[in-house]
């Protein structure tokens, strides 16, 4: 669907625009993908260690398991200097924060291993960045048409694709989220380890950005827990996250029961 | 490290840090090093709602206001942060009692310098 939006926007661009359209639909689909290419390989900044098995043998040895598992070659796995839990996956690489390591335990971490082995698995490493630089293009084709298309009728359709094409984004981007989270429950020995490490996520989340410093220190009753859902939110909730998650994990143990 | 408050009712470091910090700091003057799930283990007696996130970002909060500092330290069982204190007791108490004569001298000078007469007498 992202695509075929994509491909109205270029449609529009190349039928007023002609010549000069096209030509700047060739030239900005060159740069973007020379971007990507420099991105991903320029990824790795010198804050990240790659993990040996010799370093980390539980680690290492789980996700070698759950990659197996998955059907997936063995990924890298690095290692970030940051005291914010964190992790995040690309090509097929994972990378997880020291400060995962600070506020989980060893179950919940493989727990979110296997989230970012799931992405891996489902090639939302490949699509994630299509999508974004798929955006920039929107954003720059529909720029292009209001400033200088003289029919109003185009540049109201123009920015319909593009409002289409973000809420698009939005929804696959979440979709993406819950389908790693069901491919990681079907790799983890223990499916509700990715549910306990959300939950400790959350409240850190919680601890860290709504807590009002001179209350941080009763710990409990003066967190302030506002809602933060926005309607331009590319991730799922925790809450909702952590639900499916028990759902999913619960259809699994009466699959078993049933075989 | 600056204090930019200072509690007249609360007793100790209390009155320059916020309470579990404060119990944080007097754990790690006395040990100097330890990681986040050592100071962890240590409150929890005292606090068991406490969870390790609690400690974490408090821990990284001290490091923020330059009392401790962390480094990256590999072992077979992780990757964890060691926590260090970058200042002693003493020094910190120093800090704070020149942070406070200062302030009462650029703003009340002539009522410090008395006070401080009448004390010494």
């Amino acid at each position: 669907m992202l695509g075929l939006i994509i491909l109205l926007q270029m449609l529009l661009a190349v039928l007023y625009f002609g010549k000069i359209g096209a030509i700047t639909v060739g030239v900005s689909m060159t740069i973007l993908a020379f971007m990507y290419v420099w991105v991903s390989r320029h990824s790795l900044k010198d804050k990240y260690i790659e993990l040996t098995r010799n370093e980390i043998p539980w680690l290492y040895d789980s996700i070698v398991k759950m990659a197996n598992k998955a059907g997936i070659r063995i990924p890298h796995v690095y290692i970030l200097d940051d005291y914010i839990p964190n992790a995040y996956s690309f090509g097929s690489s994972i990378v997880l924060s020291v400060g995962l390591f600070e506020v989980l335990d060893r179950e919940e971490i493989l727990g979110v291993a296997a989230h970012e082995l799931g992405h891996i698995k489902n090639k939302d490493t490949l699509f994630f960045p299509m999508v974004v630089y798929g955006r920039y293009l929107m954003i720059l084709l529909a720029v292009m048409i209001i400033l200088f298309s003289h029919n109003l009728f185009l540049k109201v359709l123009s920015i319909a694709f593009y409002i289409l094409y973000e809420m698009e984004r939005i929804e696959f981007f979440k979709d993406r989220e819950f389908k790693a989270d069901e491919t990681a429950v079907r790799l983890l020995d223990r499916p509700l380890s990715l549910k306990d490490a959300l939950e400790e996520l959350k409240y850190y989340e919680d601890l860290r950005t709504h807590v009002k410093d001179s209350a941080l220190p009763g710990i409990e009753p003066s967190i302030e827990r506002k809602p933060k859902k926005s309607f331009m939110d590319t991730h799922p909730t925790y809450d909702e996250r952590i639900l499916r998650i028990i759902l999913e994990s619960e259809g699994i143990n009466i699959r078993n029961i049933l075989k | 490290m600056e204090p930019h408050e200072f509690k007249l009712t609360e007793e100790g470091i209390r009155a320059v840090l916020p309470p579990l910090e404060a119990e944080i700091m007097e754990y790690m003057w006395k040990v100097r090093t330890a990681t986040a799930g050592e100071v962890y283990e240590k409150l929890k007696d005292k606090h068991p709602d406490m969870r390790r996130s609690t400690v974490s970002i408090l821990m990284n909060r001290l490091c923020e206001r330059g009392l401790l500092e962390r480094r990256v330290e590999k072992g077979r069982g992780g990757m964890r942060y060691v926590y260090n204190i970058t200042t002693t007791r003493e020094e910190f108490e120093q800090k704070v009692v020149e942070s406070i004569l200062d302030a009462l001298m650029n703003n009340f000078k002539e009522a410090t310098f008395a006070y401080l007469s009448k004390i010494k007498k």
